[in-house]
């Protein structure tokens, strides 16, 4: 009997490929998404890790100063006055290579003599280096075997940088051979050189990075912390190299969740698509089931039957998903390395790394998500005693009665949904959830939605098709049980088109009202660093000196940003010298800029950003506690403001405070606010020529600022886009799948419409206008979705993950655009079965009676 | 006179990377790395642009106890005897070489940029605890890290080992090093010299091999006491006893065929002392520059030559690590009618460090016209290590 039953299922899965081909489809493309992001944020992450891992060797601690770095007279104390060994200083940035390639490096300047005390792949004396020509050189540099083949040079070869601004050569005296796999992958990006070198490349004189140290781990380890502790100046830490890995790992963990969420939303369209053709083919199969039904068959063997096509549908596609997936992956990598590069920290990824759990997760969430998609319809196809099973109107009956039950479902779903918004929690998952939840209670509506709808449409159809109107309408409404899915499965894949667009347009109009206000000053002066992560990017005083004494300059305001660490982690700490038109730039959310004004300019006390606040929980009045070279000190909130470029949020402090505070009289970037009526091309043109010493100065008008500032935010939203599009794939693929079903289907009933003096063009006519009425609705019914998704984005989700405040737009063009799409996909998938069904032969097609 | 930097010199000089003598990489595990190639890649051979030993030199104390940079290569070398109030027995060494990678002074922003390479040794003999323990540093001439002041006061140091003037004078002097891990190994010593310099070779300067150049300036401080406490098996123990001070520095000096050296210094009862260097080329011969000086107690000196002294290899001992070195001597000073036995203190002195050598207390006994003589010294013996 099972093999009658399993020659049974086979038949009807050979005899429609197309409904085969589209559902395997789907189910790959929904697994190769949700794979591909997968993989590709973990191999940052992965490369990430293992860069920090291996650079740091055997290191556990390491020990920064402030933000200029730490005073190396630290590290020489620590040696010769404490007798402290397993301590090697480090001098690091990150530099680019200007040999064409455009790839960024890991500069590190170390002390060769002590660096093979903690580090496997630095030994003194080896035999491909020359160690003479290390020390006495400068720029002289070690890399890696396997970096010098692929950049294709050798020892004695050149390679041209730019550090700190500055066009640097460095010339190659050694080759390294890594002694270990951890090596190997720390290698990968790395230039060595002396620490003279690195100090002198980055103009750090005097300071060093940090200080690596090895300290036992267990009960001994507090108390070896203690003992360096007590040997350590004010202006000095001793922190675990887990707390700053970590630390920057949780930077990216928000970004990294919002991709799994996308790619997530992609699956569970291609939930919606499995769970569509598994009813569809079960619907269709219905006179078969009663059939085997009336000959004996138990309930169990047929529901063990869907549910083993479905097992079967789900491993392929799954497997076909994984390896996409992994394709996916390698292109996706780059985005999101691109974008951490913009976002956050240098990082380099060049291969991927494909761990068991990436793919095992895309596998079982294809084949689960596909069994039990399908164990709705397999339990509705044997539930129903065999004779009723036979009849097709009872099922269409049933199915209308199930839009009232699956509506009243979904209300629940909505109200589950938006209790859990309510929560008042922080929770990123939690507000995951919701999104789901959300969505899947809507698409429980769109079958009722769609009953209404058609209703309401009825006359107008009339009035514009004329019976074939009549006759579409009647057709969506009376096969229910097969347009119901379908029509919900467009929805979510269109709607979630609407809302990432929407959110996007809405961050970037935001975007560009903030910038619009904070870039106030009509010329902006900064080093001219391409890798936006280096640890020197200082501008001489000289240039501030020259900008302050020219006539046309009415003011000016500095900022120095620095990393400072805190009992929060490391704080992006901005000094701001200003005056109070300068002070205009910012835009609070909370507290009276006057205020706020006196009380930073006189009381020490802090202006904070938005996401700051938000992450940490802090109001107006509230403490921000800061390591300062005169040790922790605690500083008041006297206002919080929109800002929208960092989501870890800044702290700003006025300059006097800075400087009273720490010992680093340097300055980043200048603002100058000029005259009214100052030609600022000739300004600029001037100061440059006075300044015509200091190259690695960039200035930059307010105008050209705001362009590169958006430049930078649609490159970190390529990715976005990217899935986006995907979802739209997987819709097409759905709306495709489900009509071209559906239609080829009814086959018999067009032949008795052919039969009935129907010509084939009006057949043909009479498809594309239901498939194109089943698209308008749900292209209808996706703008209220859609934008629904978009508020929670950006109102819930994004407020969550960065902490921004973002002004929602809903542009027309991405409504249309949903339309369209929709609309477009809907009559697509029409066009073959209505070729098909028009040239078929009505007595073929009903031969069958 | 302490010869081990010479090997230094002589790869540097000749950069013998074909070598006459035996090679002393073979034999070395994987884990370790042969100094010889690492000090080929330092140095290249090349004297060009350093000063060279040519005339004797107008010795000026205290500021020739600092350091001569325009020289390739100079070291301070301290070795000593000490002694507990109970009788237990210790020696010790402490070298500290200065090594040029390039003859000219970098003119650089960066304090760390240099072209001093800094290498100190330290070792003790526990003779009573019948153990030996050898440290070894590197260090940059630079950033504070390493480096030698010549006056006000005079000092020499690598990291927190150090040799430092307590006063403007030379002596006393201060002498520290600790050795690092859960039961370190310090020496803590106030040294003060009780005889004039010692100049040895011609006028101080020392003839290695034929060319002109091929020689270094070379002087002694041959007996100093020492007090201070020595810390081992985590007690630190007040000892007392002698040490003997080596001073040198060079640009060139070895010739080719020389392939190691035994370098004797022994300070006798009678408050003589001597000073021994032999040369030993690739042929197995004695190399006629080999030299010593014999110091009498009123400090004069008097030179010998290489046919006034004969030293006989009485016995030998193989170090753990396959070399076979002399562990016996008998040494015969004709004209000084002195025949001395020299026997190690402990046999295994072999430091274990980046180039194998053997530096290590002996005992003297011997006889002078007949006279019983006792006394104590150093013994240095290089490239038997292979």
């Amino acid at each position: 009997m099972s093999r009658l039953l399993r020659r049974a299922s086979l038949r009807h899965l050979t005899s429609h490929p197309w409904l085969i081909g589209l559902s395997l489809l789907g189910v790959a493309v929904a697994v190769a998404v949700v794979v591909g992001i997968d993989l590709a944020n973990a191999s940052a992450r992965r490369a990430f890790q293992l860069s920090v891992e291996g650079v740091a060797g055997r290191a556990t601690h390491e020990i920064v100063g402030g933000p200029s770095g730490l005073r190396e007279s630290v590290y020489v104390d620590l040696r010769t006055q404490h007798g402290v060994d397993g301590i090697t200083p480090i001098v690091e940035a990150t530099v680019a290579a200007t040999n064409g390639t455009g790839r960024t490096f890991q500069l590190l300047g170390i002390d060769l003599f002590v660096d093979d005390q903690l580090r496997s792949f630095t030994p003194k004396f080896q035999g491909n280096t020359d160690p003479a020509a290390f020390l006495t050189l400068p720029g002289a540099t070690y890399l890696g075997h396997e970096l010098a083949q692929q950049l294709g040079i050798k020892a004695g070869d050149r390679l041209p940088i730019r550090a700190a601004g500055l066009a640097r050569e460095l010339e190659i005296v050694g080759l390294l051979a890594p002694p270990d796999e951890l090596s190997r992958q720390a290698l990968r990006d790395l230039l060595i050189v002396d620490i003279a070198s690195a100090q002198e490349f980055l103009g750090l004189e005097g300071r060093l990075s940090r200080i690596d140290m090895s300290l036992p781990s267990g009960r001994e380890q507090v108390e070896h912390e203690a003992k360096i502790r007590a040997l350590l100046p004010a202006d000095a830490e001793l922190r675990t190299k887990s707390a700053r890995a970590g630390a920057l790992d949780q930077m990216t963990r928000a970004f990294r969740l919002n991709l799994s969420a996308l790619s997530l939303l992609a699956l569970v369209v291609g939930m919606f698509l499995i769970y569509n053709t598994m009813t569809f083919s079960v619907v269709q199969r219905r006179p078969l089931i009663g059939t085997l039904r009336a000959l004996g068959v138990t309930r169990r063997q047929i529901f063990a039957l869907i549910a083993g096509e479905a097992l079967l549908i789900g491993m392929i596609g799954s497997a076909v998903g994984i390896a996409g997936g992994i394709a996916l992956a390698r292109g996706l990598l780059v985005l999101v390395a691109q974008t951490i590069n913009d976002l956050y920290f240098a990082i380099s990824v060049t291969s991927i790394s494909i761990p068991m759990s990436g793919w095992l997760k895309g596998a079982l969430l294809g084949i689960v998500g596909t069994v039990l998609s399908a164990m709705k319809p397999a339990k509705e196809a044997t539930s129903a005693p065999p004779r009723e099973v036979l009849a097709r109107s009872d099922l269409e009956r049933q199915a209308r009665r199930a839009v009232t039950r699956t509506a009243l479902t979904g209300g629940c779903l909505l109200l589950v949904s938006a209790s859990l918004i309510a929560l008042p929690s922080k929770n990123l998952l939690l507000s995951f959830a919701a999104l789901f939840l959300f969505v899947l209670g809507f698409a429980a509506l769109v079958p009722a939605a769609t009953q209404a709808m058609i209703r309401w449409l009825k006359t107008p159809m009339r009035r514009v098709f004329g019976v074939l109107g009549t006759m579409a309408v009647r057709g969506v409404a009376t096969t229910m049980s097969r347009t119901g899915v379908a029509i919900s499965a467009l929805v979510i894949s269109v709607s979630v088109t609407i809302g990432v667009g929407v959110m996007v347009a809405s961050f970037r109009s935001t975007l560009i009202d903030w910038l619009g206000v904070t870039l106030a000053a009509d010329v902006y002066v900064a080093p001219a660093d391409p890798g936006s992560h280096g640890g020197a990017k200082t501008l001489d005083p000289e240039v501030l000196q020259r900008i302050e004494n020219d006539p046309r300059v009415a003011f000016v305001s500095t900022i120095r940003r620095v990393r400072v660490s805190s009992p929060r982690g490391p704080v992006l700490v901005a000094a701001l010298s200003t005056e109070r038109p300068g002070f205009s730039a910012y835009r609070f959310a909370q507290g009276e800029p006057d205020d706020a004004w006196d009380r930073f300019q006189l009381q020490a006390a802090a202006i904070i950003s938005e996401s700051f606040a938000y992450h940490n929980d802090l109001d107006v009045g509230s403490v921000v506690e800061l390591s300062t070279d005169r040790g922790a000190h605690s500083f008041e909130v006297a206002g919080v403001y929109y800002d929208y470029g960092s989501d870890q949020g800044v702290v700003t402090l006025s300059r006097a405070t800075y400087d009273r505070y720490w010992d680093d009289p340097s300055i980043f970037s200048i603002g100058l606010f000029t005259h009214q009526d100052v030609d600022r091309e000739r300004l600029i043109e001037d100061l440059r020529a006075q300044l015509s010493g200091h190259e690695n100065v960039r200035w930059i008008s307010n105008r050209d600022l705001r362009e590169a500032s958006l430049e930078i935010f649609d490159r970190t939203f390529v990715i976005t886009e990217v899935l986006r599009l995907l979802a739209v794939v997987v819709a097409f693929i759905g709306v495709l799948t489900a009509l071209m079903a559906l239609q080829l289907e009814r086959a018999r009933e067009f032949g008795v419409l052919r039969a009935n003096g129907l010509t084939p063009r009006q057949v043909a006519g009479l498809v594309i206008v239901q498939c194109g009425l089943m698209g308008s609705v749900a292209g209808l019914l996706s703008l209220p979705l859609g934008s629904a998704l978009a508020v929670m984005l950006i109102h819930i989700i994004n407020r969550r993950s960065f902490g921004w405040t973002l002004q929602m737009e809903l542009p027309p063009s991405i409504l249309v655009q949903a339309l369209v799409l929709a609309l477009a996909a809907a009559v697509l998938a029409g066009l073959y079965p209505a070729f098909r069904l028009s040239r078929a032969s009505p007595a073929l097609a009903l031969r069958e009676e | 006179m302490p010869w081990l930097a010479m090997v230094l010199l002589c790869t540097l000089v000749l950069g013998c990377r074909d070598s006459s003598r035996p090679p002393t990489t073979a034999g070395l595990s994987s884990r370790e790395t042969p100094i010889n190639s690492a000090v080929e890649i330092l140095g290249g051979g090349d004297t060009a642009g350093y000063e060279l030993a040519i005339e004797p030199h107008e010795f000026v104390f205290p500021r020739d106890h600092g350091p001569h940079p325009g020289f390739k290569t100079e070291w301070w070398y301290f070795t000593g005897h000490l002694e507990t109030d109970e009788g237990a027995r210790f020696g010790y060494q402490l070298t500290f070489f200065r090594q040029a990678l390039a003859p000219e002074a970098p003119d650089r922003p960066s304090s760390w940029a240099t072209r001093q390479l800094y290498l100190a040794h330290f070792a003790l003999t526990d003779v009573s605890g019948g153990s030996f323990h050898s440290f070894e540093r590197f260090s940059r001439g630079a950033a504070g890290l390493a480096g030698a002041d010549e006056n006000h006061p005079f000092r020499v140091w690598l990291e927190d080992w150090s040799a430092e003037a307590m006063t403007t004078e030379a002596f006393p002097l201060r002498l520290r090093a600790t050795s690092r891990g859960p039961e370190p190994i310090a020496l803590d010593l106030t040294l003060e010299s009780h005889k004039p310099v010692v100049l040895q070779g011609d006028r101080g300067l020392s003839r290695k091999g034929d060319q002109p150049g091929d020689a270094s300036y070379y002087y002694s401080l041959t007996r100093l006491s020492a007090r201070g406490t020595v810390t081992i098996h985590q007690r630190s123990v007040p000892v007392t006893g002698s040490s003997w001070l080596d001073r040198e520095w060079s640009t060139s000096a070895l010739g080719q065929e020389q392939v190691g050296w035994d370098w004797f210094s022994i300070q006798l009862d009678d408050q003589r002392e001597l000073m021994l260097a032999q040369l030993r080329r690739a042929d197995g011969s004695v190399d006629p520059v080999s030299h010593g000086t014999l110091v009498a107690a009123d400090g004069s000196t008097r030179p010998l030559a290489y046919e006034d002294f004969v030293i006989e290899v009485t016995s030998t001992w193989r170090s753990p690590h396959g070399a076979f070195y002399p562990s016996r001597w008998r040494l015969q000073i004709p004209a000084a009618a002195l025949i001395l036995q020299v026997e190690p203190l402990l046999a295994d002195q072999e430091l274990d460090v980046s180039f194998r050598y053997w530096e290590g207390a002996v005992s003297v006994q011997g006889a002078d016209l007949g006279n019983p003589l006792r006394g104590l010294g150093y013994v240095e013996l290089v490239g038997y290590s292979e």
